[in-house]
């Protein structure tokens, strides 16, 4: 038997046991509270554990047939008209046990595919289309990137049902149609048009290198156009579907004709009124279809509870069909409705709710004062939005479904932060929500915690409570430092401390730019937060750090495809400061090509496939009648850079430094050989795992490489409180965030920096040879931004944190650290207490983000050899919650790896 | 176009997925394939639709002769059509 690495080590005297603070105790420990939801709720989850992701061709088909038939029309009234067809056209379904309903198609867990965007990925793999997407880049990432074989992933064809895109069940009597609509949509697509424009960029032919190469993971413009962002429910709660009509209506007379100074796009304003009334006519009639569909059931329904809650459902939907909402129930059914009905408009991943409990408050104040709803009621309901939101999916691409989203959906509420007037906003609701969070532990609506010092002990406190549970949930966000960024970032468009203060979590970890708005319900007025920002979703996606590193050792060579990626720089290497220059000049380069191209992808979307709902909904879109491709949103500044490998690549540079220049043990070329034989071990993907410690070394493999392996594994560290690593990472954390101040998004803002990974982590790293780090070929990163890479961070909690905090995190959009602990570390209150007292030393050290997976990592192992024990068993990824048996392998082995603290 | 109708071709049939539903009736699990019951309730569906023309050549798809497209719009038999204004028994 080849040995492993860990067997290796343990040869040479040293320890790769993955444990800090202590020793886990020998038997299993689960995690410490195990509520129950209501058995309704039970019920309806019971479904979803039992449902495959399913799509079907009926709104693309609607949408298709519309749009054919306006040609000529005016861009944004084609699509008004094109999405009113296809929402008045979807068929309604309904489920027993339902209170909230509506769904994003007609299954449980339904989506479609959107041509219009992109055709490609749809055809079979030997398709031209197919074959001309891998050739351009864009279809590389599928390539590398691994579905979980489990829960509701259609991974294989089976029966009638066909796999699409490695995700999606799709029955095989809508393939056909499938593939017509698709190549309706040939050169016509966001991404074909994209495509064609993208070329005229000088260094085109960098892109598509970096795309090839999974250098870069994927384009925003046509895959996720929009997301990451929070999502503002005022206009349809505050005036309802008719008063919003009525808006567009007077609105309409007012600019007819007149350009009012504003002589591109003054006229504009007719035709987006128009598309405005044209999108809410559609969701007028999507909304009534369900509203007769459940008259319709609880005619036929005999039994009475149901038949009375199929009958009460049929009244609200009609209401709300025109109406504004009247009480909680109403409201809450409202925001379910918008929501889908925004997923339903674009291909969108991280459309976030915001702060819901403040926005659903008015409601819930006034109708429990009255005695209209119990505490126990809103409970129920907040389960059943669980169910919801975590039965939506977004039918995108392999690689971005896939290798970036582990199919997750991002719908991440926020809780807590300031109010308007700078006291804490945590209100009774906000209680409730995290109670129903531990009650229904369901991935999404996974909580971001928006921590600030002013709120109350005993919330915080519960919040412990819920994290314990093991449900990854609430991650903890740095209020005072994102209200930090938001004035930095968005001062120039007239971001103040008060608006700053109603900043929100849009996608996983996205600070989003949002407003108040001035809510009236019976006479008393209230104000409640939403988005107001453009998507964050945007710009240079998942650019990977190691991978540019190995460019610059092999002068712009990619050592896995031998293809050249950059024009040889021919620099000699001879001290850090060169490699570390010339790392700085091949990253310039890719952001630049990058960020051209995207914003001609994105130029593109705007220009036929503009939002139209998503836009009237965020201030100011409909009083200035300007949608979002026409600058309509309060905040516009939202493209942003976004690394990866963060951790990988500091080490890496940090070990070159200490080894190569001031130890001077090895020589680089020395060094450069041993990273191209990958230390004399086998490739990640012959052993079938995709952790350092499981990785083997090869039967003829030389022993040449050993010693200075060991000693790359032993180089300083990121995340051990020591300078000479952590040094590095403050000169790249200095130099990235201004860098990416100096590109420009097609609205003409600078971008910023986003330092998340969600899931690239896994396919980047599968395609990256050995780091100087003594990480492996094809291994995972460590993921996000601020996490240890799994066993080096051996110094303690404490001494991670330091090391994270040693740059200030306001200049940039977010920061991320995955911390796992085990949960005998935190049990009962005093556990509570420590890991409270740990949370906050970490905020007040000036830390974004931190979040905790509170598991035994040995049934995370007992899960991957029996899966099908572990339906329900959720894990911390990145940034958001998911079911263990959804996540691709690469990411399930380094949840695996990483540092299981034992004691904090 | 003669077809076999099953579960998924009836109206208590609330499709869970692509594979089975949850019958409105018996508030249980049913195959989406499974034969239709005595409480069978007919799904609109293009293939019932009398505008529906079916394609000699490839079976899963036709026209749909109620479109205001010249040549007519394309159609698929298998799409529910309970929100189609141009639907006729």
């Amino acid at each position: 038997m080849p040995k492993k690495l860990k067997e290796v080590l343990a040869d040479a005297g040293i320890s790769m046991d993955y444990e800090s603070g202590g020793k886990s105790p020998a038997a299993l420990t689960d995690r410490e509270i195990m509520p129950n939801c209501h058995p309704r709720v039970q019920k309806l989850k019971d479904v979803f554990m039992q449902t495959l992701s399913s799509a079907n061709s009926e709104f693309p088909y609607w949408y298709t047939r519309e749009f054919v038939m306006h040609d000529g029309e005016i861009p944004v009234i084609r699509r008004a008209m094109a999405l009113k067809s296809a929402f008045s056209h979807a068929t309604p379904v309904i489920f027993p046990g339902e209170l909230l309903t509506m769904h994003k198609a007609a299954f449980f867990r339904g989506s479609f595919p959107m041509p219009w965007l992109s055709e490609g990925y749809y055809m079979a793999k030997e398709d031209d289309l197919y074959k001309a997407a891998l050739k351009s880049g864009s279809a590389s990432a599928d390539e590398h990137s691994k579905f979980g074989t489990g829960g509701g992933n259609v991974t294989k064809d089976f029966g009638k049902v066909v796999s699409i895109a490695g995700k999606f069940g799709m029955r095989q009597e809508e393939v056909p149609i499938l593939l017509k609509l698709a190549k309706a949509w040939v050169g016509k697509s966001v991404d074909d048009l994209g495509h064609k424009y993208e070329q005229m960029v000088p260094g085109y032919d960098i892109k598509e290198a970096l795309m090839r190469n999974v250098i870069c993971m994927f384009d925003s413009g046509y895959t996720l156009p929009q997301g990451r962002e929070v999502i503002n429910y005022y206009y349809p709660l505050e005036y309802g579907i008719d008063g919003i009509i009525k808006i567009a209506t007077e609105k309409k007379a007012e600019v007819a004709g007149r350009a009012d100074g504003d002589g591109m796009v003054g006229t504009n304003r007719l035709y987006n009124y128009e598309a405005v009334i044209l999108m809410m006519e559609g969701l007028k009639a999507w909304i009534s279809n369900y509203a007769k569909e459940a008259a319709r059931l609880a005619d036929q329904e005999e039994n009475s509870v149901q038949k009375k809650e199929y009958a009460d459902m049929a009244e609200r939907l009609q209401w709300l069909s025109h109406g504004k909402p009247r009480n909680f129930r109403d409201a809450f059914q409202m925001i379910e409705t918008i929501h889908l009905g925004v997923l339903n408009e674009d291909a969108i991943s991280g459309m976030s709710p915001g702060r819901i409990a403040q926005v659903l408050y008015p409601y819930f104040e006034q109708d429990i004062a009255s005695g209209a709803l119990s505490e126990d009621e809103a409970i129920e309901l907040l389960e059943l939005d669980r169910v919801v939101k975590t039965s939506i999916d977004c039918f995108a691409s392999a690689g971005v479904v896939g290798g970036v989203l582990s199919g997750n959906t991002f719908n991440t509420v926020s809780a807590g932060g300031l109010n308007k007037d700078g006291g804490h906003a945590c209100n009774r609701l906000e209680y409730l929500l995290m109670e129903a969070g531990m009650r229904n532990p369901m991935p999404q609506p996974t909580i971001a915690l928006l921590y600030d010092e002013k709120l109350p002990e005993d919330y915080l406190l519960l919040a412990m409570e819920c994290i314990k549970t093991g449900v990854g949930y609430p991650a903890f966000m740095n209020n005072q430092i994102a209200m930090t960024f938001m004035k930095e970032h968005y001062g120039p468009e007239g971001m103040n401390a008060e608006e700053a203060r109603a900043w929100a979590i849009g996608g996983c970890l996205e600070s989003s730019a949002c407003c108040w708005k001035p809510l009236h319900l019976n006479g008393k007025e209230y104000f409640i937060p939403g988005g107001a920002g453009q998507p964050t979703s945007v710009g240079v996606h998942f650019l990977s750090m190691p991978k540019i590193l190995e460019t610059v050792l092999w002068n712009g060579v990619d050592q896995r495809t031998n293809e050249r990626v950059f024009p040889a720089h021919d620099r000699k290497l001879d001290s850090f400061d060169v490699i570390w220059d010339q790392f700085k000049i091949y990253w310039k380069t890719s952001v630049d090509v990058l960020a051209l191209t995207n914003n001609l992808q994105h130029d593109i979307w705007r220009k036929n496939n503009m939002a139209v709902l998503n836009s009237l909904l965020k201030p100011d879109c409909l009083d200035t009648g300007h949608l979002i491709n026409e600058l309509g949103y309060r905040y516009n500044a939202t493209f942003n850079v976004e690394s990866a490998g963060t951790a990988n690549c500091i080490n890496s540079l940090s070990a070159i430094k200490k080894l190569v220049f001031e130890d001077k043990m090895v020589t680089l070329d020395v060094l450069k050989a041993a990273m191209k034989d990958n230390f004399g071990f086998k490739t990640a993907k012959e052993v079938n795992s995709f952790s350092l410690a499981d990785q083997e070394k090869r039967e003829d493999g030389p022993g040449k490489y050993d010693k200075l392996h060991f000693a790359c594994l032993q180089a300083p560290k990121y995340g051990n409180d020591d300078i000479a690593a952590d040094q590095i990472l403050l000169d790249w954390e200095n130099w990235f965030t201004r860098d990416c101040y100096t590109y420009e998004s097609l609205y003409g803002y600078p971008m910023y920096a986003c330092q998340i990974s969600v899931s690239s982590h896994g396919a980047l790293g599968s395609v990256t040879i050995a780091g100087a780090d003594g990480r492996l070929a094809g291994t995972t990163f460590a993921d996000s931004s601020m996490s240890a890479y799994p066993g080096t961070d051996r110094n303690g909690v404490y001494a991670l944190l330091t090391s994270a905090a040693i740059w200030d995190h306001s200049l940039s959009q977010n920061s991320q650290l995955n911390v796992k602990i085990h949960p005998s570390a935190i049990l009962g209150a005093e556990g509570s207490r420590k890991l409270l007292d740990l949370i906050r030393g970490y905020m007040r050290k000036g830390g974004f983000h931190i979040q905790f997976n509170v598991v035994d990592s040995k049934i995370l192992k007992n899960a991957q050899e029996q899966p099908e024990n572990y339906r329900d068993l959720m894990v911390r990824v990145a940034g958001f919650t998911q079911y263990w048996v959804e996540i691709g392998k690469p990411v399930q082995d380094e949840l695996i790896a990483r540092t299981e603290y034992e004691g904090i | 176009m003669a077809t076999k109708l099953n579960h998924r071709d009836c109206r208590n049939f609330a499709p869970v997925d692509v594979v089975k539903g949850i019958c409105h009736r018996s508030k249980e699990f049913v195959q989406a394939d499974g034969e239709q019951c005595e409480k069978f309730n007919l799904m609109p569906k293009c293939k019932h639709c009398h505008n529906f023309k079916a394609d000699a050549k490839t079976p899963e798809l036709g026209t749909c002769e109620a479109s205001a497209h010249e040549p007519k719009f394309y159609a698929y038999p298998d799409m529910v059509s309970v929100t189609c204004e141009s639907y006729k028994a």
